[in-house]
């Protein structure tokens, strides 16, 4: 799998998968990120918190490629890559699960799951093989659906997010990015959803994972990155944080020096 | 929320404890029921039965020919507006790009251009004007009623303007024959039909293309956010669209011998009401060729019909207007049924 660098056991730890270093981003005059980084390291879970506005879903968009940087630096396995396309996250192995899921809901499961990038056949597309490909990935990662004919717009909330993760497995992203994949969700759903992210992870995948839900993140993150007003406030391990911590950093209350003095919105534009 | 109103077939389907993926489809039987062209056979047979009865000379095989030719040109562009369509676009302007290719067609060979060489012109303007409908559209992103509709003043004013608006005849018998004669008593424009209407049908249903112009009109930031270049698809759908309206319009001159100022007025509403008949829908994502087909032959059986029933002709617009306003009432009942989030 991770072709490159050596052991896999030792890089995981000590080298980042993806790393993100000084994002800015700005719509107009509203500055999305300020200088905000993160790291992913490969079969680990990092989670992005933090309130709405904090830049959570601009840094997700940055990674997918549907938005680009106004400045800042990214790196795959440490060598530096530029993103300007949603191609290029998906040839760089960065996958992402939209919030919206960016589903079409015409289509059947199967279409959605290899949506951009069907199995051909000579100048055709090979329906066969995506329906079997598709059925075997839903069926591995144990999302019960009718039949992977049926069209996405009859699913549930909970089908939809599986068909969602699928093809973000599908596309062997190594790093995949969850934006909410459980905001919609019940809590047999949401359960579902954190084995299916745990697996991911024991297969040596780097996930980003962006919630709301502190319980959530607590259970499932190694450890856990906090924006604020489009900068990072504060970076912890799971194990050695607490709720109160993290809302802290949330809130504004506690303020981490060292991440580089932050300080209220800033005028200064990125040119 | 919506978990309430969700139609019973689908939760009778999770009901049944379906506990893996499987790639099986609904059964034969319920998929006739459901598909949008089942009602309009059904209507063309139970129309058919009827004016048989009152007028035995519908049957003869002399009557379908002419039925089946009347349809062809609203197909041959009907199957591109279907893209269109399906990709959520919508393109107003083949009835004015319909005149540039029987106007220029007619006049270049009554310069004395070659037969290839004056259809391929006309064609390529067709082409060009596609190209400016779709770049219009996508990049500086004005909305397709309104770039489409500027074309449909700009193509026909442009096309009587250079032409002067007469009436061109004759033109050569070499090219006549394109659009009046057959093939083993076929009639050559229904190979045409044939011929486009089966390409047309492979490219939407089975290559990636066709996938991700349907993925475009479902979801254009899916579509996009998946890798898909849609902007450039789109700009090649209106393209196409562009070429086949050129392309029957030179059909139509070659079909009349000559080219006539005032063909394609109002065609293009007849190219769509044939498209949504056919049970494509105007929000994207769905629809067929062969939808599409279904709903051109409806048109002109129902013409050729009235005709032989005796009733006014004017009546026609009268039926032609219910049926589609039913069409479209099918497609929301049908969307409704199928999608939960429906919110159309």
């Amino acid at each position: 799998m991770n072709g490159t660098g050596g052991p896999a056991t030792d890089s995981a730890s000590d080298h980042p998968l993806l790393e993100l270093r000084n994002a800015f981003k700005a719509f107009g005059y509203v500055v999305a990120l300020e200088n905000a980084s993160l790291s992913a390291y490969a079969g680990s879970v990092v989670a992005l918190v933090g309130d709405n506005g904090a830049g959570k879903s601009t840094m997700v968009k940055v990674l997918a490629g549907v938005h680009g940087m106004d400045s800042g630096e990214l790196f795959v396995d440490g060598l530096p890559v530029t993103i300007d396309k949603p191609s290029d996250a998906q040839g760089l192995g960065i996958s992402t699960v939209f919030q919206d899921l960016a589903l079409v809901e015409a289509l059947d499961i199967a279409a959605n799951v290899y949506l951009g990038r069907p199995i051909k056949r000579g100048l055709f597309v090979n329906r066969p093989a995506m329906l079997e490909g598709a059925a075997d990935l839903l069926r591995d990662l144990r999302i019960r659906v009718p039949s992977v004919r049926v069209p996405v717009g009859s699913l549930s909330g909970g089908q939809r997010q599986g068909v969602a993760i699928a093809r973000s497995v599908l596309q062997q992203g190594r790093v995949i990015v969850m934006d909410e994949p459980t905001a919609a969700l019940g809590v047999r759903e949401t359960r579902h959803v954190e084995e299916i992210i745990a697996e991911l992870r024991n297969s040596g995948r780097a996930i980003v994972l962006v919630s709301h839900d502190l319980e959530l993140v607590f259970r499932m993150a190694d450890r856990i990155e906090v924006l604020r007003l489009g900068a990072v406030q504060g970076v912890r391990e799971t194990k050695s944080t607490t709720r109160e911590e993290i809302v802290g950093l949330i809130t504004g209350l506690l303020n981490e020096p060292s991440v580089g003095g932050h300080e209220p919105v800033a005028n200064q534009v990125p040119a | 929320m919506t978990r309430q109103t969700e139609s019973s077939t689908i939760s009778s389907a999770e009901a049944a404890g379906v506990d893996r993926a499987t790639t099986g489809g609904l059964a034969l039987g319920q998929r006739i029921l459901v598909s949008p062209q089942f009602l309009l056979v059904a209507t063309i047979v139970v129309f058919s039965a009827f004016v048989t009865l009152q007028s035995p000379q519908y049957l003869s095989v002399l009557n379908w020919t002419n039925i089946l030719r009347n349809a062809v040109f609203i197909f041959i562009v009907g199957a591109f507006s279907t893209y269109v369509l399906v990709s959520a676009g919508l393109d107003l302007s083949v009835g004015s790009i319909f005149v540039v290719g029987a106007l220029t067609v007619a006049n270049l060979l009554f310069a004395g251009v070659p037969i290839w060489l004056s259809i391929a012109v006309a064609v390529a303007f067709g082409v060009v004007a596609g190209l400016v409908n779709g770049v219009l559209v996508n990049y500086v992103q004005i909305p397709s009623f309104i770039v489409t509709l500027g074309m449909l003043y700009v193509a026909r004013g442009l096309a009587t303007f250079v032409t002067g608006g007469r009436p061109i005849a004759p033109l050569p018998e070499a090219f006549n024959v394109i659009g009046q004669g057959d093939i083993f008593g076929v009639p050559l424009l229904i190979v045409y039909a044939v011929v486009v209407g089966v390409v047309a049908h492979v490219i939407l249903e089975y290559t990636p293309f066709g996938l991700a112009l349907r993925a475009i009109g479902g979801n254009r930031e899916a579509a996009r956010v998946a890798g898909i270049d849609v902007r450039r698809i789109s700009v090649v759908v209106y393209m196409l669209s562009g070429a086949s309206a050129a392309f029957a319009g030179m059909l139509m001159s070659a079909r009349l011998g000559s080219g006539q100022p005032s063909v394609g007025t109002g065609f293009e509403l007849q190219v769509i009401s044939a498209v949504i008949i056919g049970g494509t829908s105007m929000f994207g994502g769905i629809g067929s060729v062969t939808g599409t087909a279904l709903g051109a032959l409806v048109l002109s059986i129902l013409a050729n019909g009235l005709i032989l029933l005796r009733i006014d002709p004017t009546l026609q617009n009268v039926m032609v207007g219910c049926i589609i306003v039913a069409a479209v009432a099918i497609d929301q009942f049908r969307r409704s049924r199928m999608f939960r989030a429906f919110r159309r």
